[in-house]
C-alpha cells in the first residue's frame, strides 16, 4: 500500500513543480522586469494619488536607455558578425563625446548662440563625431582584429582590451583626468512640454529624436539594403558567406564602421545631455551597454534597444528610490542575472553560431 | 627561501605583538626621535597636483615656496631644502591613495626629512599620518579638516583617531580649524539665509561623510534639522533622479559635503535645475575655481548667485599686518591671478615648521624635539592671527569665511563667527 503511493505522491509533486517552473519560465521574465515599476506605480498611486512620479522615472529612463542602446548597438553588432567583444567601443563612444566638444568649440558655439545657430552646428558636429567614431573603430578593427582573425579567441579580446586602455589615455591626455563639465548649448533641464505632469526636457526630446531616426535606419539597412544582407549571411556563416562571393573582409569593416558611427551620435548626446564628459565615461557606459547588449539578446538590434531602455528605467528608479544611487549598480546587475536565469540567450535573442 | 620566509613571518609576529613597524624598517631614519646627521634638513610637501584641485595644490606650494625663501632658505645653522611631491595621478585626477603612500614612503626613507606637509585631502592624510607616524616624523597640513584625524570627537569614525598612530605618540598637527568648526558655520549660514529644510549630501571620503556627520550634527542644534544625509556615487554620470527625490522631500536648501574632484559639479548642476530655487552651499573641498569657473570645467555662470562656500581663509583686510604683507608678497611673487584661498595655508605650515625648527634650538635636526616644538606652539602670532596648537594637534583659530562666487572666482563675502562647540 505505502510502496504504491509513494510514485503517485510524487508524481503529484512534481506535476506542480513543472507547473510552477513552467508559469515561472514563460512568465517569470516578465513578472520581473515589471515588479520594480508596478510596486512603485501602486506606491505613488497611494501615497502621492497620480502616476506622475514613476512616469517621470520611465521617461527619464528611456531617455537615457537611448543613449546606452546606441553605445549597445555597436557591441552587438560587433559580436554577431566576428564574435568578439569588442572592449574598446566603450572608449570609441567616449572619443565621439570628446570631438563633438572640441568640435562645437571650434566652430564657436557657446550659451549665447542663437537657437537656428546652435541647431545647425550641432548637425555639423553630429556629423563629425559619427565620422570620426566610425573610422576610429574601422581603424582600430584594421589593426587590432584583422591580422588575428584566425588566431586563437583570446588574441583579439586582449587587443581589444589593449585598445581601449590607448583610448582611455588619450582622453586623459586630451581633458584631464577630472569630469570636465561643457557648456549646455540645448539648456537640457530646461522643460519642452509637460504631458499630464510629466516634465519632457530639452535633453530626452534631444536623445530620442537623434536615436529614433538612426535605429530605425539602421534597421531597414540591415534587413533591406545588399551591405546588411551580407553582413547577416556572414553572420550565420562567414564560409558560406564567402562562397557565395560576399567579401567577408568588406562587410566586417562595415559593421564596425556602423558601429562607430553610433557610438559617435550617442557620444554627442551624452555630451549634451550630461553636460559632462570624462576621459573614464567610455568604460562605464561600455559597462552598460555590453549589459545591455547581452540583456537584449547579444547579435539582435532591438534587443540592444530593448536592453538599453530597460537597464535606463531600473538605473533612474533606483537612483531615485533606492538610496539616492548607492544601490544602483547592484541593482542594474542583480535584474540582469535574473534575465540570464530565466533566458539565458537574452530577451530577443537568438541562438547564437555556436549553440545553433 | 626558508630562511626569508622565517624572517618574514618573524617579523609580523614582532609587528602585531609590539604595534610597531620597525621591522625592515632601519631606512626610516632611525624611528622615533632620530636625529639626522648634519645640517641639511629637508622639508617635503605631498599634494594634489594634477586633476580639479591643482589650483589649490599649486597654490599651497606656492605659498610654502615663499615662506622658505622669506627665511633666507635656513634655520639657525639649518640649511633647508624643499622638495614637492604629486599625491595625485592623471588617472585619478586628484589624491591617489598609492601615490599617498609612496611619498609618505619617500619622506620616510630620507635621512634628511625633518617634516612633511601635507596631505592637502583627509582620506589621503589618512593613509600617509602613520607611515610618518613611524617614522617619527612631523607632518603639518594646510588643509585637512576631517575630525577624525586628531580626536574622535562628534563626526569621528570608531577607532579614530588612534588608528592613525600606531606608535601611540602624535606627530600631525593642522593649520586649519577641524570640521567641527566648518560644520557649525555651515550651519549658521544655512540658518541666516532662512533655510528651514536643508538636506546635506557627501562623497563618502573621508572628509565628506566625516564634515557631512558635523554639518547635520549643527543643523540639529540650530533649530533646522536636515531632511537626509546620503552619499552621492562620484562615478554616476548625472544625478537627475537623485536630485528629483531630494526635491520630492520639500528641500529648501543643500549642502554639499565633498570635493569638486568627485563630480561634484555635475551633482550641483543636477540639484540645481530640479530645485530652481534652492540654495546650495559647499564647504573649502569645493571652494576652487575648477569648480566656480565655468571656463575651467566649473559651474554655469547661471548658477553663481544660488552657490556659496566656507574655507577658513579670510579676507586680506582680516588678517593682521603680517597676513596683509603675505598677500603682497604673494601677489609680487606669482603675478596673474589672485591668491587661492589655499595660499596662505601653505605659507603659514612653512612657517610653524620652520618656526618648530627654530624653537628646538640645536636639537632643530632632532625629529622627536621638532614634534614637541611644534605641539608646544602657543601664542603664535601669524599670517592667521594668533594661535595655538593643542594636544591633539588642533589650532585655536575658529574663524570662517563664506564665499560667493563673482566671474567664475571663489569671492571673500563675510566672516563666519562659528564656535568650535
Amino acid at each position: 500500500m505505502e510502496a504504491a503511493a509513494l510514485p503517485v505522491r510524487r508524481a503529484l509533486r512534481s506535476s506542480v513543480g513543472t507547473a510552477i517552473r513552467k508559469f515561472l519560465n514563460r512568465y517569470g521574465l516578465i513578472i520581473a522586469l515589471l515588479a520594480l515599476p508596478v510596486y512603485f506605480g501602486i506606491h505613488d498611486l497611494v501615497n502621492q494619488h497620480s502616476l506622475t512620479h514613476i512616469f517621470e522615472n520611465l521617461k527619464d529612463g528611456v531617455s537615457n536607455g537611448a543613449i546606452w542602446a546606441l553605445v549597445a548597438i555597436g557591441y552587438t553588432l560587433v559580436y554577431g558578425i566576428v564574435e568578439l567583444i569588442n572592449f574598446a567601443h566603450g572608449e570609441v563612444f567616449m572619443i565621439g563625446s570628446f570631438v563633438s566638444f572640441s568640435v562645437w568649440s571650434t566652430i564657436g558655439l557657446t550659451l549665447t548662440t542663437g537657437a537656428l545657430g546652435v541647431v545647425f552646428g550641432l548637425i555639423v558636429t553630429l556629423f563629425v563625431a559619427m565620422i570620426a567614431s566610425g573610422s576610429m573603430n574601422v581603424l582600430i578593427e584594421r589593426v587590432a582584429y584583422k591580422p588575428l582573425r584566425n588566431a586563437p579567441k583570446l588574441a583579439p579580446l586582449i587587443t581589444a582590451v589593449g585598445f581601449s586602455f590607448i583610448l582611455q589615455n588619450v582622453g586623459l591626455e586630451w581633458y584631464g583626468g577630472s569630469q570636465k563639465g561643457v557648456d549646455d548649448l540645448i539648456r537640457a533641464q530646461t522643460d519642452f512640454f509637460t504631458i499630464g505632469g510629466v516634465h519632457i526636457t530639452h535633453a530626452d526630446v534631444l536623445a530620442v529624436a537623434v536615436t529614433t531616426p538612426l535605429v530605425l535606419l539602421l534597421a531597414w539597412f540591415i534587413t533591406k539594403s545588399r551591405l546588411g544582407k551580407a553582413m547577416r549571411a556572414t553572420a550565420q556563416d562567414p564560409e558560406a558567406a564567402r562562397l557565395m562571393g560576399i567579401n567577408v573582409d568588406t562587410t566586417i569593416s562595415a559593421t564596425f564602421l556602423i558601429g562607430g558611427l553610433m557610438a559617435g551620435a550617442a557620444g554627442l548626446i551624452y555630451a549634451l545631455y550630461q553636460t559632462t564628459i570624462w576621459f573614464f565615461q567610455g568604460f562605464q557606459a561600455g559597462l552598460i551597454a555590453f549589459t545591455a547588449a547581452v540583456m537584449g539578446g547579444i547579435g539582435n538590434i532591438w534587443g540592444a534597444v530593448l536592453g538599453g531602455v530597460i537597464i535606463g528605467c531600473i538605473q533612474q528608479i533606483a537612483d531615485d528610490r533606492m538610496g539616492g544611487g548607492t544601490w544602483t549598480a547592484a541593482i542594474v546587475f542583480a535584474y540582469l542575472v535574473l534575465i540570464m536565469v530565466f533566458r539565458p540567450q537574452g530577451l530577443l535573442g537568438e541562438e547564437t553560431r555556436e549553440a545553433g | 627561501m626558508r630562511v626569508t620566509r622565517t624572517a618574514v613571518a618573524g617579523c609580523t609576529a614582532a609587528v602585531l605583538a609590539a604595534g610597531l613597524a620597525a621591522c625592515g624598517g632601519s631606512s626610516g631614519g632611525g624611528g622615533n626621535g632620530g636625529s639626522v646627521s648634519g645640517d641639511n634638513l629637508t622639508i617635503y610637501s605631498s599634494l594634489p597636483l594634477q586633476g580639479a584641485s591643482r589650483v589649490q595644490g599649486a597654490a599651497t606650494v606656492n605659498g610654502a615656496k615663499l615662506a622658505l625663501q622669506q627665511a633666507g632658505g635656513k634655520v639657525g645653522k639649518f640649511k633647508i631644502t624643499y622638495k614637492s611631491l604629486d599625491d595625485s595621478t592623471a588617472q585619478a585626477g586628484k589624491w591617489d591613495p598609492g601615490q599617498t603612500s609612496t611619498n609618505a614612503r619617500k619622506a620616510a626613507s630620507d635621512k634628511t626629512t625633518i617634516g612633511v606637509i601635507g596631505e592637502f585631502n583627509s582620506g589621503a592624510s589618512a593613509i600617509s599620518i602613520p607611515i610618518l607616524n613611524r617614522a617619527g616624523i612631523a607632518q603639518v597640513s594646510p588643509s585637512n579638516t576631517a575630525v577624525g584625524l586628531t580626536s574622535s570627537d562628534a563626526g569621528a569614525e570608531p577607532g579614530e583617531p588612534n588608528k592613525y598612530y600606531p606608535t601611540g605618540k602624535r606627530n600631525f598637527v593642522r593649520v586649519v580649524p577641524r570640521d567641527t568648526v566648518q560644520g557649525a558655520a555651515g550651519a549658521s549660514v544655512l540658518k541666516a539665509d532662512g533655510c528651514k529644510k536643508p538636506f546635506v549630501v557627501n562623497d563618502k571620503e573621508v572628509y565628506g561623510a566625516g564634515l557631512a556627520t558635523n554639518v547635520v550634527d549643527s543643523l540639529k542644534a540650530q533649530g533646522i534639522p536636515s531632511l537626509g544625509n546620503i552619499g552621492w556615487d562620484p562615478k554616476a554620470p548625472n544625478y537627475r533622479s537623485v536630485a528629483s527625490s531630494i526635491k520630492a522631500k520639500g528641500t529648501d536648501c543643500v549642502f554639499i559635503s565633498g570635493i569638486v574632484n568627485n563630480n561634484a559639479v555635475q551633482l550641483t548642476k543636477d540639484l540645481a535645475a530640479a530645485m530652481p530655487n534652492a540654495k546650495i552651499l559647499g564647504p573649502d573641498g569645493i571652494c576652487t575655481a575648477t569648480y566656480t569657473d565655468p571656463k575651467q570645467g566649473g559651474i554655469p555662470a547661471s548658477l553663481a548667485n544660488r552657490v556659496q562656500c566656507t574655507v577658513a581663509t579670510l579676507d586680506p583686510a582680516k588678517y593682521p599686518p603680517a597676513g596683509k604683507q603675505f598677500f603682497a608678497a604673494y601677489k609680487k611673487a606669482f603675478p596673474g591671478t589672485e591668491p587661492d584661498p589655499y595660499a596662505i595655508y601653505g605659507y603659514e605650515s612653512m612657517s610653524l615648521l620652520l618656526d618648530a625648527i627654530k624653537r628646538a634650538g640645536d636639537n632643530g635636526n632632532n625629529r622627536q624635539d621638532v614634534i614637541n616644538a611644534l605641539f608646544a606652539t602657543k601664542d603664535r602670532q601669524s599670517v592667521l592671527g594668533t594661535y595655538s596648537i593643542d594636544k591633539n594637534g588642533d589650532t585655536s583659530i575658529t574663524d570662517y569665511g563664506l564665499y560667493k562666487i563673482v566671474k567664475g572666482q571663489p569671492v571673500f563675502d563675510r566672516v563666519i563667527k562659528a564656535s568650535g562647540s
